[in-house]
């Protein structure tokens, strides 16, 4: 595989640069806050309201820069540019994706600190939301590949959204709609079962499913993602 | 030894020819025009030679090696190409986008003075790019594809955006680097920048090439063969080689009636259109 760290870390300061300068974009990192900051003093289950700021955040912030960042390469032809230098498309895939994982864990770490979330289990806490990431990022180098133009990508991801953060809230209705079972795969609804998990204190088997189910869907979406990339990449 | 050889190129798209049977070659170090009205090929080609498209037959080797290679890391540090839709970072500034092209090729930052002076835009350096006018932004794109002194040159319209100062400046700058060793590919339509800045040209018609050599050879195949003299008094006689045509010379030069005389060659442009059958685009 063909990727340098210096021309990753190119790709990286210019893509921080029109993200810092692009606010239609950036203003994204508000979101996670805003919402830290509106729900801080709800009373109620901490852990599936933290689960929802952090699986809305995710979706809203990753996924959606993410697919911004790379459908707008696309729009702009600079992404023809690049390809004639000596940079790969790994370099550029991953110099994008290190960017939006940096931003979105300073954000959501923010977030979690603002909101008052208290773990008994850091690590894990860690180790979950760093997968998500991963995951969400996925997500939108997808919905960026789909998509001519900002704008399309911008609304593409929100189906991704409503599906992510409604899930785990639907499988309330269980009981009536047995086929709303699949919703508890959701990597947001594993993802808000592992925090209610580590509230009462569950057995380390317990603890491990949900983060399991989150990494398997980490590393397809991510094979997806760089299949795709390459694949549709190239034809143009 | 060839820069760039081409041997019987094919590009169909669909059921739309765009190249019919291309063969052609380009020795290192020379400055190659290639003509030809919109929708002849030009792009076409140069994409096949940069790997950006397969032909669909033929065989097509750029600094040794087949075109299908340009896409490798080591053989894209060897060219450089400029094309109407290279794009660039809008919210960048102009230093910006070339710092991002440097990084990229492991430069060191006095490169990027070096190519704003080439491109006559060291002034307006720390403008961004949504700001800037036409003219401006090729001289950026041109920069970024300039500014690692590629072998190997592509350039797809280079001036088509230029006034004539800046034209000028860049073929200035573009001979400089031809004088360092880089062979430069180029497509215009402009037929005073061909004949100014090219050793040789082709031109392309419907995907065919149907004439290639040194402008000046060009116009002496295409010679209708016609003489015209001007006498001093005013009259023009147009006039063929032959000996009736030398008596009356002879007896006008005797009588010190010529005042000028020459053989009628066509331009470029006039052989462009001979061969075209088109109007400039
Ligand atoms: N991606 C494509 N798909 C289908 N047809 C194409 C494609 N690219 C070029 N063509 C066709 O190939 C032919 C040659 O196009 P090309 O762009 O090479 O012309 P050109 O000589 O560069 O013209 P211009 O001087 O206007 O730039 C045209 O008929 C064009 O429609
Ligand atoms: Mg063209």
């Amino acid at each position: 595989m063909n990727v340098s760290l210096k021309r990753i870390q190119a790709i990286f300061i210019k893509d921080y640069k029109e993200f810092s300068r692009n606010y239609a974009v950036s203003i994204m990192i508000l979101f996670p806050i805003a919402f830290a900051l509106l729900y801080r003093s709800e009373a109620g289950d901490q852990a599936a309201i933290y689960a929802f700021i952090m699986n809305f955040s995710l979706a809203m912030l990753t996924s959606f820069v993410q697919a911004c960042l790379i459908a707008e390469e696309k729009e702009r032809n600079t992404l023809r540019s690049l390809m004639m230098t000596p940079a790969s498309m790994l370099d550029v895939l991953i110099g994008k994706s290190a960017l939006v994982f940096l931003i979105s864990a300073a954000v959501l770490a923010f977030s979690t600190y603002l909101f008052g979330y208290e773990t008994s289990n850091v690590m894990l806490l860690t180790a979950a939301l760093g997968i998500s990431i991963v995951l969400y990022t996925a997500i939108g180098t997808i919905c960026g590949l789909y998509s001519k133009t900002l704008l399309e990508a911008s609304l593409s991801v929100f189906p991704v959204l409503i599906i992510f953060t409604a899930g785990p809230f639907a499988l309330a209705f269980e009981e009536q709609y047995p086929f709303l079972e699949v919703l508890r795969y959701l990597p947001s609804s594993q993802l808000s079962e592992l925090l209610v998990a580590m509230e009462v204190g569950a057995a380390a088997g317990e603890l491990a499913r949900p983060l399991v189910i989150i990494s398997i869907w980490a590393v397809v979406l991510t094979i997806i993602s760089f299949i795709l990339y390459k694949k549709r990449l190239m034809d143009q | 030894m060839n820069a760039i050889s081409v041997q019987n190129i094919q590009k169909a798209f669909g059921s739309n020819v765009a190249l019919k049977d291309v063969s052609f070659e380009i020795p290192k170090g020379e400055i190659f025009g290639f003509l030809g009205p919109s929708g002849s090929g030009k792009t076409t080609l140069l994409k096949i030679l940069t790997a950006q498209l397969e032909a669909t037959g033929g065989h097509a080797a750029v600094m040794e090696m087949p075109s299908g290679m340009m896409q490798k890391t080591a053989q894209k540090r060897r060219f450089g190409i400029l094309t109407d839709n290279s794009g660039l970072y809008e919210r960048l500034s102009i230093e910006e986008n070339l710092d991002v092209f440097r990084r990229l090729y492991d430069l060191p930052k006095s490169s990027i003075d070096q190519v704003l002076h080439f491109v006559n835009l060291n002034a307006d350096r720390k403008k961004r790019v949504n700001v800037l006018s036409k003219g401006m932004r090729q001289r950026v794109t041109l920069a970024c594809a300039i500014i690692h002194e590629p072998e190997l040159l592509f350039l797809d319209e280079p001036t088509s955006a230029l006034d004539p100062v800046n034209t000028a400046h860049i073929h200035k700058g573009l001979r400089y680097l031809n004088e360092r060793g880089t062979t430069i590919f180029l497509t215009t339509h402009d037929m005073t920048e061909a004949e100014t800045l090219c050793e040789r040209v082709a031109i392309l018609h419907k995907g065919e090439i149907r004439a290639i050599g040194a402008p000046d050879e060009l116009k002496k195949v295409h010679r209708d063969g016609t003489l015209t003299v001007e006498l001093t008094s005013g009259e023009k006689e147009r006039l063929s080689m032959n000996e009736d045509s030398a008596a009356a010379i002879a007896g006008w030069m005797s009588r010190g009636q010529i005042d000028r005389m020459y053989t009628n060659e066509l331009s470029l442009g006039d052989i462009f259109i001979k061969l075209t059958g088109s109007e400039l685009v």
